[in-house]
């Protein structure tokens, strides 16, 4: 491990958690894909369903977050984050004990995503592999924060990962992920040839065999920085929306001009991650509208947490709402 | 604590200090809004810009590859046009050549510049017992309260009118009312003296045009004609980067600067091309006619060159300073310029790499989210959030 004299601890933290366990917060195989239930995913096919591991880290961030929120910057959080760096070195993080303010209800949500979004790419058609064992993280935060040296290995170890499942198309659920492996990956040597998809780019091909969504009013689009900006998916989201009937309302930035929901400056700055978190579910509650939609598992969680308790939103992923409008009578 | 540990945490406590400053967020939320209004009514009227701004993009990739010879262009122009030219690799050399050129006990007048706060220029004339006077409203300000600029266009956009009040009654020793257009009123009254009594007006640039030696300073005010124009002596400081080959590429580089500033029109364009003359007697040209008799240009490089050098910094050179990305900024908007130290933001923590290291400019690169709205208001599409991965990894690998 490096000890770096210049960058903040927690930053360590993650690094050395997705080296040494493929995942930023040292989740196992099985933390990771027990959101699988009754869904039969082979482990080898033509299209890979990619989760990363990243919904599931969802229900963990809050609650961190709260333990870094009320500590003094100037002093106790670095003993805090040093403390946990060397739980990391010795045993790895047990997440469920460090950070036991978790809620089940956050958890299961979470997890379901992952289940109703395969379950969704079923059910239109898709035929989808999984791999439970080998799945590893996308190494996303290694490129963000300036991890590039482990990058070069870790993409080995991704690559690695891909190339067993023999897939030749990887459908993502996080953006994060999908810049990965379509804008940052493929400037290595060697790492597979891949027809990179999300989820959404699959379910907008299909959304003619969608049924429509019954809902009272508008709703309005919130979209990812990554999305909309690096993969320039916004237009695909509307596409959906209307093929389901479902009416929408633009916040006053969006698309190309979409305001970050703050997500990113969790780990290092979670008050102004916070306040902006609650500017921009200010801009989505402005436009009158009571449900907010988005793809993006960050933003998901970071506007959740920017809620404000007297103007009730509800904060939905794009899976859990057109989970709603699949037939759940036709046959897997 | 390392030294970093403790910078680090002294800089995330003023970040949130800064948003729990009502003060602070109201007038960045204002400025925000109008920004965005007067922006999209300047692109309405003048719908041209956008291409302008492309054309200027060209020119900047080629002014930056050629830089060396355009820096000699300019050099001599200068010369041949009676004024004095000097190049200074870096802090040091330009404060050399700035305070021998100034001497010691005068006073001076100084327009706004951003390389003036990166050399540290108006402190460095005081400790040698010369007087500085700030003369754009929002630096005047901040001088007499001993802060830093919380944004590279509105300087002070961080003081109400009420603070202003207070800073000025107790400087002018009366009763200031929180009164805007009194406020504006007693500086004028204060300053139109210093102008009249200075031995040297200093000043920035926006644009230097290499063929002709002329200089583009952009402004509002009308400070910068009097600082430029009344003194005897007059000091440009420029950085290296704002060269560009013609008289007519400068002009479009300024028109796209201040289009993206949010100006259909800015209040005043000054050109200067060498000292104030005349042959109005016997035909017998004589310097220092109303205007300064002395015309110096100082070009600086102080880590421009290395950006320079660098494909995958060298864009951030061909930043225009207009100011927009900071504006759609989500940290910016409620920080100001407290994610900063001389260069603030994105694109701040960017050069702040190369005029300071990236050691200190560390804890702003880590602020960045990296969600790239910048990008898409940028004139010059200077991609932020890439150079700025680059960079964390430049910290990490230190
Ligand atoms: S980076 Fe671009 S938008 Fe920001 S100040 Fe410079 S030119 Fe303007």
């Amino acid at each position: 491990m490096t000890t770096n004299k210049h960058i903040p601890p927690v930053l360590e933290l993650i690094r050395d958690n997705i080296i040494k366990y493929g995942n930023p917060l040292a989740l196992n195989h099985r933390q990771n894909s027990s959101w699988i239930k009754d869904l039969d995913l082979p482990a080898k096919g033509e299209i890979l369903f990619y989760t990363g591991g990243e919904y599931q880290l969802l229900p963990y961030l809050e609650p961190l977050l709260k333990t870094m929120t009320y500590i003094d910057p100037a002093g106790r959080t670095f003993s805090l984050l040093m403390g946990a760096r060397k739980l990391v070195n010795f045993i790895g993080i047990a997440p469920e004990k460090i950070f036991a303010g978790m809620l089940a209800k956050d958890k299961d949500r979470y997890n379901s995503i992952n289940y109703k979004a395969a379950y969704i790419l079923k059910k239109l058609g898709y035929d989808l592999c999984y791999d439970a064992q080998g799945e590893i993280y996308s190494g996303a935060l290694l490129y963000e924060l300036g991890f590039w040296q482990d990058l070069q290995s870790y993409a080995v170890r991704v690559g690695q990962a891909i190339r067993k499942t023999q897939a030749k198309t990887v459908v993502c659920l996080s953006p994060h992920a999908a810049e990965m492996f379509k804008h940052v990956y493929p400037q290595f040597n060697e790492f597979p040839e891949l027809e990179v998809k999300t989820f959404v780019e699959l379910v907008w091909e299909k959304r003619d065999k969608l049924s429509p969504i019954p809902v009272d009013s508008p709703v309005v689009v919130h979209d990812s920085c990554r999305l909309a900006r690096d993969l320039g998916i916004s237009k695909e989201i509307r596409d959906i929306l209307d093929s389901v009937g479902v009416s929408y309302v633009e916040p006053i930035r969006n698309k190309e001009w979409t305001t970050c929901c703050g997500g990113p400056g969790k780990m290092l700055f979670p008050e102004i991650s916070k306040i902006i978190a609650k500017r921009r579910v200010i801009e989505l509650t402005d436009t009158g509208a009571s449900k907010a939609l988005l793809a993006c598992p960050y933003c998901l969680s970071s506007l959740q947490g920017g809620l404000n308790p007297d103007k009730p939103m509800v904060i939905e992923d794009l899976v859990e709402f057109i989970y709603r409008g699949v037939n759940h009578n036709v046959e897997l | 604590m390392s030294n970093f540990k403790k910078e680090l945490a002294e800089y995330t406590k003023n970040l949130n200090k800064a948003t729990q400053d009502e003060n602070l967020t109201r007038a960045v939320t204002r400025t925000v809004k109008s920004y965005r209004q007067n922006v999209e009514a300047a692109m309405s009227q003048y719908p041209h810009t956008p291409a302008l701004a492309e054309e200027v993009r060209t020119i900047k990739d080629y002014s930056m590859a050629n830089n060396k010879e355009l820096l000699e262009r300019a050099m001599q122009a200068i010369e041949s046009n009676h004024g004095q030219a000097f190049y200074a690799e870096d802090r040091e050399a330009a404060m050399n050549i700035v305070k021998k050129i100034v001497g010691q006990g005068k006073i001076i007048v100084k327009g706004k510049s951003m390389l003036a706060e990166e050399l540290n220029l108006r402190e460095a004339l005081q400790e040698e017992g010369n007087e500085v006077w700030e003369t754009d409203l929002g630096e005047f300000i901040l001088q007499l309260k001993n802060d830093r600029p919380m944004h590279i266009l509105a300087p002070s956009i961080h003081v109400p009118r009420e603070q202003v009040a207070e800073i000025f009654s107790k400087f002018f020793q009366k009763e200031i009312p929180a009164d805007i257009a009194e406020e504006v009123s007693v500086v004028r009254e204060f300053l139109r003296e210093k102008y009249f009594a200075a031995d040297v007006g200093i000043s920035g640039a926006n644009v230097v045009a290499a063929d002709t030696g002329q200089i583009v300073i952009i402004e509002n005010e009308g400070n910068v004609r009097l600082c430029t124009g009344v003194p005897p002596v007059h000091i440009v400081i420029v950085g290296i980067e704002k060269l560009v080959p013609t008289f007519q590429d400068a002009m479009k580089v300024s028109e796209v600067t201040w289009r993206y500033a949010n100006y259909g029109a800015p209040g005043y364009v000054n050109i200067i091309s060498g000292p104030s003359r005349t042959g109005d007697i016997e035909k017998v040209i004589t310097y220092g006619a109303h205007g300064p008799k002395e015309f110096y240009v100082i070009f600086v490089n102080n880590g421009r060159q290395a950006m320079m050098s660098d494909e995958n910094y060298r864009q951030a050179l061909h930043c225009l300073r207009c100011g927009g990305c900071m504006y759609e900024c989500p940290v910016f908007q409620v920080t100001a310029g407290h994610y900063g130290r001389t260069y603030l933001s994105g694109i701040g923590s960017v050069w702040t790499s190369f005029v300071e290291g990236v050691e200190s400019a560390a804890p702003m690169l880590y602020t960045c989210l990296r969600c790239g709205r910048c990008v898409e208001r940028c004139p010059m599409q200077i991609d932020v959030p890439k150079m700025v991965g680059r960079l964390r990894s430049e910290v990490v690998s230190d």
